[in-house]
């Protein structure tokens, strides 16, 4: 077993360590915050950290008062939770002048119901509409891999503090890629449940059609653990599903026998850089999926859903952008102007769309369980770069690292990012996508990935 | 969709007029830029059919 106080430490083997007594999590939280202190100058992950919580915390575990099946695992969140005592900054200058959390968001008191210890708040692009993991406020979150290199966003911080190796687990959101799109260009796993399957309650929204949020891990098993502790209904989300919980854990090491995989051709085989492909590839092939299958009118999904972004998110801060235009992050506020001009009859148009097309993706997933694509297509980017090429093509950076998550997450699919490390390369990822609320199917194929050595998220 | 192009500072400076948002100088360019990219990008969108019945989804529950 990983040492647990250790960066390369996952989740799992923390809880287990602690649970055993093998270790106190009082000293798993000052290795933590070790660890914090000597990677923030480069990777610049964190907003807030939350050390006396976090070692009172600790205390309240070793004393046994709060065990879980995550005892005494530190986890960071995006700052667009709140966290009882700050501002929810949601990556923002301009809600730091706003009030102070009344209590921790719904996902953070369930981690810590299971016995996890929160112990920061994360670096995000603001607002939550970025793709990049850069802000104007903040500073770039970087990536621990290449730190010359983007993370992706926007959950930057999410994505680089578990890089890092600073904690083994963190909460992002993902409108349209957030939390895959990290996962990608920093490495890691990362889970986007079906939409509604988790509760935001307590986090700061951007568009309420298409907001999701999970979790992002060095490893399955932790990104299973940590969605069932935070699995289950929740009335102050209106979206979130009343279905009874659906535990993965248990089912996690299946294998992937009876499951029809396929991979997603057209849209999702185009218009990316070969590394792209070349990951899908791999992983199709370990998974001896042979199968092409097309996911009809994805390049509408992905029209659609950045209309329905561009004007929800518009109208979210319209009173903002009324009184402090100048107070936010350059990339950000024009794109929030224009989105709020936007005319409404197509964000009723991309919304009729959206059922429809969803029809249409349900039949496939009656001929097939598992569809593969890629989580962006490329690797990460450099700091502050504009323009990238795909295919071929100059194409603007913000805009097209979510190409080809938009057309998923717009229909509130799971998907499972799983990374692939190439000696000497950048790391990329590739979605595994499953049928709503069937979480467990994609987990079990990451899980068979990772236990094959073709996945895996070293810290770096 | 018609093929005329429209003049998207105008349409931009009495959008935000309509809404009550002021856009300074500084920042006009730059949202005119972004709503041609919108429009770019809802061009697949805006060509597709869908048929009278097709009522979207909304999550709200009395």
């Amino acid at each position: 077993m990983t040492d647990p106080l250790s960066k390369q430490a996952t989740a799992t083997d923390i809880a287990r360590a602690v649970m055993s007594a093998k270790v106190k999590a009082a000293a798993v939280i000052e290795a933590t915050l070790t660890r914090i202190e000597t990677s923030e100058p480069t990777v610049n992950a964190f907003t807030d950290v939350l050390a006396e919580r976090a070692r009172r915390r600790a205390a309240e575990i070793d004393a046994g008062t709060h065990r879980g099946p995550l005892a005494g695992v530190p986890f960071a969140v995006k700052n667009l939770f709140d966290i009882k005592g700050l501002p929810t900054r949601a990556g923002s200058k301009i809600n730091v002048d706003g009030p102070k959390a009344q209590r921790d968001g719904s996902l953070i008191r369930k981690l810590e119901a299971a016995g996890a210890i929160l112990v920061g708040g994360l670096n995000m692009g603001e607002y939550a509409y970025d793709f990049t993991g850069e802000n104007a406020h903040y500073g770039p979150s970087r990536n621990p891999h290449d730190t010359t290199r983007m993370t992706g966003g926007s959950s930057g911080g999410s994505g680089a503090s578990v890089a890092a190796g600073e904690v083994p687990l963190s909460l992002g959101s993902d409108t349209n890629g957030s939390i895959r799109v990290p996962s990608s260009l920093c490495g890691l796993f990362g889970l986007k449940p079906t939409y509604g399957r988790l509760s935001r309650a307590g986090s700061f929204p951007f568009v309420d059609a298409l907001d999701h949020v999970g979790p992002i891990a060095r490893s399955v098993e932790d990104l299973a653990l940590s969605f069932d502790a935070m699995q289950g209904w929740d009335p102050d989300d209106p979206v979130c599903t009343d279905r009874p919980a659906d535990p993965t854990a248990p089912v996690l090491n299946e294998g992937i026998g009876g499951l029809r995989i396929a991979v997603a051709g057209d849209y999702f085989a185009k218009g990316g850089e070969p590394e792209a492909f070349e990951a899908v590839a791999t992983v199709a092939k370990a998974l001896d999926a042979t199968r092409t299958i097309v996911i009809p009118q994805a390049a509408v999904a992905r029209s659609a859903a950045y209309i329905i972004t561009a004007i929800e998110g518009g109208q979210l801060h319209l009173p903002r952008l009324r009184t402090r235009p100048q107070d936010f992050d350059p990339d950000t506020r024009e794109r929030l102007m224009a989105g709020a001009l936007l005319p409404g009859s197509w964000y009723v148009k991309a919304q009729r769309f959206r059922r429809h097309y969803r029809a249409a993706v349900q039949k496939l997933f009656k001929e097939v369980d598992i569809i593969l694509a890629p989580a962006t297509p490329c690797t990460a980017p450099k700091l502050g770069q504009v323009m990238m090429k795909l295919g071929g093509v100059e194409l603007p950076v913000r805009a097209n690292l979510g190409l080809f998550t938009q057309p998923i997450s717009f229909i509130g699919l799971p998907v499972v990012a799983v990374p692939l490390h190439k000696p000497g390369g950048m790391p990329i990822g590739v979605q595994v996508i499953a049928n709503h609320y069937n979480e467990a199917a994609a987990l079990r194929v990451a899980r068979h990935l990772e236990k094959q050595g073709v996945a895996s998220a070293p810290a770096a | 969709m018609a093929d005329e192009k429209p003049d998207v500072g105008t349409l931009v400076d009495e959008a935000a007029k309509a809404i009550g948002l002021p856009i300074a100088p500084q920042y006009r360019a730059n949202v005119i830029v972004n709503y041609e990219r919108s429009m770019l990008i809802a061009k697949p969108l805006l060509e597709v059919e869908v048929d009278d019945e097709l009522t979207s989804a909304p999550v709200f529950r009395p």
